[in-house]
């Protein structure tokens, strides 16, 4: 059907047609992903949303083993912190699951508290115990 | 119907294959007057620029890529710290990049593309290029810049282009790429409509109320701009005109008869973010190196046909299309200096392999009877980059600094002490590596080092008081009080403002308790 669409047609008969045709869908498409389908709303990646207000967010992530605060510094790298602070949630759902795995029978909470541009009050993610919970 | 229009497609077939026997080169498209008509669409595949605008894009582009690689490599530590990894595609959490293979990928990547700038072997250069790149950057969320997935779309969409020259005469020898000749490439529209949705999503994520009244963007813009902004227009004016160029662009960029309009645009509007100073690298250069393409031909033309321009022209050529013996032997007397010269993390490995395939490829060339002059001068111009990027920039002391401050703070001294010796061998002097070390010695017992290493500190800096503290800290657990009174006293001298070194003169003075030791977190 598409083969009798002028223009649409010739292109999708090469290969090179078939992956201009790739590039540019997938290029027009996969930044809706982040509109309608992305469970966070601090991850940007694929989207184009280079300097938008998003990216001014400013988090707080805060995790608590046994009750107990725990800096995060101690165990992953500096650049993590940063990604983390931007408030990534598989980020940060990937280093509680990492200290779900060194501390079984502990209790993880995680405690997300992010501050958006234009906003007053910040918002909180979490709170709950992450080893019962593969998500924020 | 598709099959009814392929008889159509086959018609310039004859005339390139018998342009390709002629070239010997595979990767290029004589494109001889009168053209072949294009197949349909046109607008894919009869997308022509001229050799001149093409030759200026493929060295510039490559060129700027090339050195943004080498000036990642201090980033490198940062990968496979503490085994965590979370990738930008799920697959490849656990196949991310490490410190080791993310540095010599970034060396490599800046080899390959430095070899593209001369247009050696690109049909096969640039998709190994690309297949680094891409691992690099979708193997890790550490790299969260969106240009750099830009970049390695460019570079994906780049494998398709035909960069080499296309064709001399093989009997006569005679030049028959001129700098207007056109060449036909849909892989460079394909990376125009790239940047057009780039710019269309861009304008779209923008069209939101803090972004609109100005919020945003005044956050974001410091220094003399940001002055001028307030003292004219305005942030909220600027934010909108933001969203109005991007749009403009989005339509514009693509479109050969709109160029006249996307050209200045956008070139002033990346000049406009370099004159931010957002820290984003070598973005704003790349992006203005891909309006080259949009810059219409015949400005290219015209600058070709400048007598200077024409004559550097006549000297790569001579260079590029000799046999290359000179140029080897250029590349043994200067390129193992420049490998055995570098402090890069892996460059010397790396550098001798790249002149070990440069020699492979010559000894090729020569028995095939082939021109082969620009593959040693790709590899000494490599070597060159590597260099004058190392000593020109503080990149590989950055790379032992950053390696050094992380696994310190996570609690692995082994690899600490590794990276700080690894620092003090490119730089003796570093204050920061001899405190660090001789901090490390002393914690593992190994005392009569560990106070070497803090004397050097002393000696490197000795307005900087905390290796005095530190040695004055060491002699008090040994109960050498009077010997840790003195060495506070000169920690008091060296920086009388420093604060810690005050707190432990007095308390050890006073007899009281001493102070904690604070938490540095200056020297990354």
């Amino acid at each position: 059907m598409l083969a009798n669409i002028p223009h649409l047609g010739p292109l999708l008969s090469t290969w090179r047609g078939r992956l201009i045709a790739l590039v540019v869908v997938s290029q027009l498409l996969l930044p809706l992903h982040y509109y309608f389908g992305r469970r966070d709303p601090h991850d940007e990646r694929f989207a184009w949303r280079m300097f938008s207000p998003m990216r001014m967010a400013q988090c707080s992530p805060e995790v608590r083993i046994d009750g107990k605060r725990f800096e995060l510094s101690s165990e992953f790298h500096e650049a993590w912190l940063e990604t983390a602070r931007r408030g990534r949630f598989r980020v940060l759902e990937q280093m509680t699951a990492r200290l779900c795995k060194k501390n079984p029978s502990s209790e993880v909470v995680l405690r997300l508290s992010c501050q958006y541009l234009g906003q007053k009050q910040p918002v909180v993610y979490g709170g709950f115990n992450m080893c019962l919970s593969d998500e924020i | 119907m598709a099959k009814k229009k392929r008889p159509q497609r086959s018609k310039p077939r004859p005339a390139r294959a018998a342009a390709r026997n002629e070239a010997d080169l595979p990767t290029a498209r004589v494109v001889n007057a009168p053209q072949a008509p294009a197949p349909a669409p046109a607008f894919w595949f009869g997308f022509e620029v001229s050799w001149a605008k093409l030759l200026v894009a493929r060295v510039v582009i490559f060129g700027i890529l090339a050195l943004d690689a080498v000036l990642q490599v201090r980033h490198a530590p940062r990968y496979g710290a503490s085994d965590f990894n979370v990738a930008n595609l799920g697959f490849l959490d656990s196949m991310g990049p490490g410190r080791v293979a993310y540095g010599g990928c970034q060396l490599a990547i800046a080899a390959l593309l430095t070899f593209a700038v001369f247009g050696v072997a690109t049909r096969y250069v640039l998709p190994v290029a690309t297949v680094l790149y891409a691992w690099l950057y979708f193997g890790s969320q550490l790299d969260s810049y969106q240009h750099h997935y830009l970049v390695a779309l460019v570079l994906a969409i780049a494998c398709f282009v035909p960069w080499q020259r296309p064709s001399r005469d093989r009997d006569s020898g005679r030049e028959m790429t001129a700098p207007s000749t056109p060449v036909r490439s849909w892989a460079l529209r394909l990376l125009l409509v790239e940047l057009g949705i780039m710019y269309l999503w861009a304008a779209i994520s923008k069209l939101d109320t803090v972004w609109l009244d100005g919020t945003t963007l005044s956050t974001q813009i410091v220094g003399g701009l940001r002055s001028m902004i307030e003292g004219t227009v305005g942030f909220a004016v600027v934010s909108v005109m933001v969203i109005v160029i991007e749009l403009t662009l989005a339509f514009t960029v693509w479109l050969r008869p709109a160029w006249k309009i996307a050209a200045p645009l956008g070139l002033l509007f990346h000049l406009g973010i370099v004159a931010t100073g957002f820290e984003i690298g070598l973005f704003a250069y790349v992006m203005l190196a891909l309006y080259i393409l949009v810059i219409p031909d015949r400005i290219w033309r015209g600058a070709a046909e400048i007598s200077a321009v024409e004559m550097l022209g006549k000297a790569t050529r001579a260079i590029t299309d000799s046999r290359g013996q000179i140029m080897l032997g250029l590349l043994a007397v200067v390129g193992v200096p420049l490998v055995v010269f570098n402090r890069l993390p892996h460059a010397r490995t790396l550098g001798f392999l790249v002149i070990g395939i440069a020699v492979v490829a010559m000894t090729i060339a020569q028995i095939k009877k082939r021109r082969g002059g620009a593959v040693p001068a790709a590899a000494l111009a490599v070597l060159m980059l590597w260099t004058v990027v190392d000593r020109s920039t503080t990149v590989a002391i950055d790379y032992y600094r950053f390696w050094g401050g992380s696994q310190r703070r996570i609690g692995d001294r082994d690899q600490a002490e590794r990276a700080y010796r690894g620092m003090l061998e490119i730089e003796p002097t570093s204050e920061i590596a001899n405190f660090y070390l001789g901090r490390i010695l002393l914690a593992d017992g190994r005392d009569p080092e560990g106070l070497e290493r803090l004397h050097d500190a002393q000696h490197d800096e000795p307005r900087r008081a905390r290796a005095f503290v530190e040695e004055a800290r060491w002699l008090a657990t040994q109960g050498k009080r009077l010997e840790a009174i003195a060495k506070a006293k000169d920690a008091v001298f060296a920086d009388p403002s420093d604060a810690e070194a005050k707190a432990f003169f007095d308390s050890l003075q006073g007899g009281g308790k001493q102070p904690n030791r604070p938490k540095p977190d200056d020297d990354l």
